[in-house]
């Protein structure tokens, strides 16, 4: 759905990072330097940002706006 | 007892505590985990929520937003002279209101409004929900200080771990200088250099053994010292690194007083 909040496995709050993985991963960076400059270094919250896919904006266009 | 920092940045610090047990570390390991109070978002009062995402959904990702966290204004509601029903030295109030006016609007924490400019989101770019255009979410949500033990949205920290301190040594006499123990290291931190294996960095060992495995001679040794331990603690950013380690060390004293108490008592 979106982007969890901290990492599943240890707690590390990793969310904020996500706007700034989108745009180094559109300006055509490696996801590993990304990482590390983020300073996540356990697979557990690189995992995180890695695997996401963000379904929501694929649900948002058939929830009904409030008249 | 000694205390050597190793490594800081904000909300990290590395250290040596030499001159303890396993038991103290661990006791320090846990109090920090399970008994810092810190605040988070405990209840949510939705008035109104016309996005895709479910209620439930919204109150869990607020629960997880680490808040900043001032120990000296709050007190834990079981504690508190209300009786924990809920004043203004137990709780805080923040609200949320936002309306779409982008066909995705994203709502960010920063949207979250603290009726204490001292507790509020700790990051302020952590997205909370998504929204289509015109629709609303409007809500109150109320924060408490609570215990890692209750559940682990109110632990300070998100790592909390030690291990012994390594001690490397080598036999020289029987060491033919193969190199294979230098191949297998995953720290790199054994080497050979103008014929004297030694190791560098001994803090990164991880304590494998795989060299201890691979030497067909019996010339490596890996051990700990047994009293040194190197502590890691990363904080969520609700409270600082220090004032964990403060507030641990405070109740591991409150603990023993209370018990010296009891005894006294008999």
């Amino acid at each position: 759905m979106m982007i969890p909040i901290r990492c599943y496995t240890c707690g590390k709050v990793i969310a904020h990072y996500y706007d700034d993985f989108l745009d180094g991963m559109k300006a055509g960076k490696e996801a590993s330097e990304l990482l590390d400059s983020f300073d996540l270094k356990r697979y557990c919250c690189r995992r995180m940002l890695i695997t996401h896919v963000e379904l929501i904006d694929d649900i948002l266009t058939f929830s009904s706006p409030v008249r | 007892m000694e205390l050597e920092i190793i490594e800081q940045h904000e909300n990290y610090v590395k250290f040596v505590l030499s001159g303890i047990t396993p038991t103290f570390a661990n006791t320090l390991r846990r109090l920090i985990m399970s008994e810092v109070p810190t605040m988070a978002i405990d209840e949510v009062i939705i008035i109104e929520n016309t996005t895709p995402l479910y209620d439930e959904i919204v109150a869990h990702r607020l629960g997880l937003l680490p808040l900043k966290t001032d120990l000296a204004s709050y007190v834990l509601p079981t504690e508190c002279e209300c009786g924990g029903q809920g004043c203004t030295s137990c709780e805080v109030s923040l609200t949320l209101e936002v309306l779409g006016e982008k066909d995705i609007e994203i709502v960010y924490s920063n949207s979250l409004l603290s009726q204490d400019p001292k507790i509020g989101p700790v990051f302020l770019n952590i997205p909370i929900l998504k929204m289509a255009k015109n629709q609303k979410i409007f809500l109150e949500a109320i924060a408490r200080l609570g215990r890692g033990m209750e559940h682990a949205k109110w632990q300070p920290t998100s790592t909390v771990s030690y291990k012994y301190y390594p001690v490397v040594k080598f036999n020289e006499k029987n060491c033919t200088y193969c190199g294979e123990c230098v191949e297998v290291c995953p720290r790199d931190i054994i080497k050979i250099e103008n014929g004297k294996i030694y190791a560098e960095n001994v803090i990164n060992c991880s304590l494998c053994n795989q060299c201890v495995d691979i030497c067909e001679t019996d010339a490596v040794f890996v051990s700990t010292t047994g009293t040194d331990f190197i502590f890691t603690v990363e904080s969520t950013g609700a409270l600082s690194t220090k004032d964990i380690l403060l507030k641990a060390l405070k109740i591991l004293n409150e603990k023993a007083n209370e018990f010296k108490v009891n005894v006294e008592e008999f």
